[in-house]
């Protein structure tokens, strides 16, 4: 089960081809830990039960704050 | 070819834009309003700072089951009605002009008429029910073991007083039963569903901003810098942008500031490109039939009228698309990678002297050239010059397109509502001096 915030991956998982073709340039660059892999699918803006501000309130929220003149901050 | 290569690199800066609150207000509950986005690099000989930057918001942030009407009642698909060009969509709930559509989807506005800022959003009909993750195409239905399917489509109006969104058939996508994705679709949205919206892009490259920047680096051995201008016959009326320090008011045209220190954005409206910084191409045609305004689509090439198979009269009805988002190529890899296919003729050569066998052969050389050009030069160029988010948020390249892809006024894009994600997968404040894991 997916966590708030959590970012479900669609079709983005490289192949080991594919990190291999991703060396700078032939020089040998070393580094450490995983690429970062991020996906353009979706996110589990989940869950805003009673009493949270959800994303498309508080985007509402601030348009209709610049609507009246007051710049959110 | 290049830049399908470029998708492989790993230079992506996912972020985490915090929704900023009406001064005086914070949001509440424990989970946070967010939005949630990448920003992706693609070397490129043609930039000054050797990238172009890719924006993607991710789908699923803004979810129509948390719009409510002032009873309470949910907002979800209820009717649907359409004509040939556009789907009208009625959403439940009890409507009016003293209690319309909520914000962001209908803003009442005090100098003037409503403000709608979703128009131009991709909407889709994929929470079937409150509270539920989003389907994907692939998802099954567990009652009838087949796949539950969904239409997305580009919201163009809203009519705020009696709840109804109007949608558009052209240019739209159905994920269809069968696993694959039509366009447009053949289907319409499922009543009881509700909205979820979907993926958005912006890029930074010359073809979607439709902008050439001031180019002051040559690309011979030696980086030669010079005078940035443009030249005098390019110039023309247009945007004209300046930004300028918060505090100081003085301009700052810089590519990367300090990331404490933010910058605006101020329009000079009637005015002409900005010399030295950019100028327009202009505007950009779409083939399109005047009757009605017929939907964009396939040119049909009725453009003119004939008699006895002698053609009587020529008419043109190229259209301007002056601030409609188009995708470019670096966007279309995005998307490739996400798995859908740009709804684009092939180029397939017609009539060419040479084999396609030939051609083909041809392709693959100039492709592993233009492949290794791109892993050895331009990978050490941008690597070595380029600006880096969220650094360069507030650039004059970077800060409309961040506009674009958050659709939000520039004046939201503060420095400190960004925190970035290293590759533990922890985010980090930039504006607070914090850095990536090492």
């Amino acid at each position: 089960m997916a966590d708030f915030g959590e970012v479900i991956e669609t079709r983005y998982n490289l192949s080991e081809e594919q990190l291999a073709a991703s060396k700078f340039g032939f020089s040998p660059v070393y580094h450490s830990g995983s690429p970062t892999v991020y996906s353009p699918g979706d996110v589990v803006n989940l869950p805003y039960v009673s009493g949270e501000t959800s994303s498309i309130t508080a985007l509402g929220n601030a348009w209709a704050a610049y609507a009246s003149g007051v710049t959110p901050t | 070819m290049a830049v399908a290569v470029g998708i492989q690199h790993p230079y992506t800066y996912p972020f985490e834009y915090r929704i900023p609150s009406p001064a005086g207000t914070s949001p509440t509950g424990g989970n946070q309003p967010l939005i949630l986005g990448v920003v992706q690099g693609f070397p490129t000989s043609r930039k000054e700072f050797g990238m172009h930057w890719v924006g993607c918001r991710v789908g699923g942030i803004l979810r129509f089951d948390n719009v409510v009407d002032h009873l309470g009642a949910l907002a979800s698909i209820a009717s649907i009605s359409e004509d040939d060009e556009y789907w009208y969509v009625q959403l439940a709930g009890s409507w009016s002009s003293v209690n319309p559509l909520p914000p962001p989807l209908y803003v009442p506005n005090p100098s003037g008429a409503p403000l709608k800022p979703l128009l131009g959003e991709i909407l889709e009909d994929r929470i079937i029910a409150p509270g539920g993750t989003p389907i994907t195409k692939d998802t099954l239905n567990p009652a009838t073991d087949k796949r539950y399917g969904y239409v997305q489509a580009i919201l163009i109006d809203v009519d705020g007083e009696n709840g109804i969104l109007k949608l558009k058939k052209a240019g739209s996508f159905q994920a269809s039963p069968d696993n694959v994705y039509l366009t447009p679709a053949i289907g319409t949205f499922i009543p009881g569903r509700f909205f979820t919206i979907g993926t958005r892009y912006a890029c930074t490259c010359q073809d979607f901003t439709r902008r050439s920047y001031a180019f002051t680096m040559n690309l011979g051995a030696k980086e030669v810098r010079r005078f940035p201008y443009t030249k005098p016959s390019l110039l023309k009326y247009g945007r004209h942008e300046l930004i300028t320090n918060l505090n100081s008011q003085t301009i700052n045209n810089q590519a990367m500031t300090d990331p404490n220190q933010n910058r605006s954005l101020e329009l000079t409206p009637s005015s002409i490109d900005n010399p030295g910084v950019f100028s327009d191409f202009g505007g950009r045609y779409i083939r399109n039939i005047p009757a009605g305004e017929s939907a964009e689509g396939p040119a049909t090439f009725v453009d003119y009228t004939a008699k006895n198979n002698q053609i009587i009269s020529y008419s043109d009805y190229w259209t301007p698309l002056l601030d409609e988002m188009r995708y470019c190529k670096h966007i279309y890899s995005l998307r490739f990678e996400e798995g859908i296919l740009p709804p684009e003729p092939s180029d397939l050569p017609v009539g060419t002297a040479e084999s396609l066998t030939e051609w083909e052969q041809n392709l693959v050389i100039e492709s592993s050239t233009s492949k290794q050009h791109m892993e050895t030069a331009n990978t050490l160029r941008g690597v070595a010059l380029m600006d880096v988010p969220p650094r360069n948020f507030q650039s004059p390249q970077v800060l409309p397109m961040m506009q674009k892809l958050l659709n939000v006024p520039t004046s939201f894009i503060r420095l400190e509502n960004f925190r970035m994600q290293d590759k533990t997968g922890a985010f980090y404040d930039p504006s607070a001096y914090e850095s990536p894991a090492t």
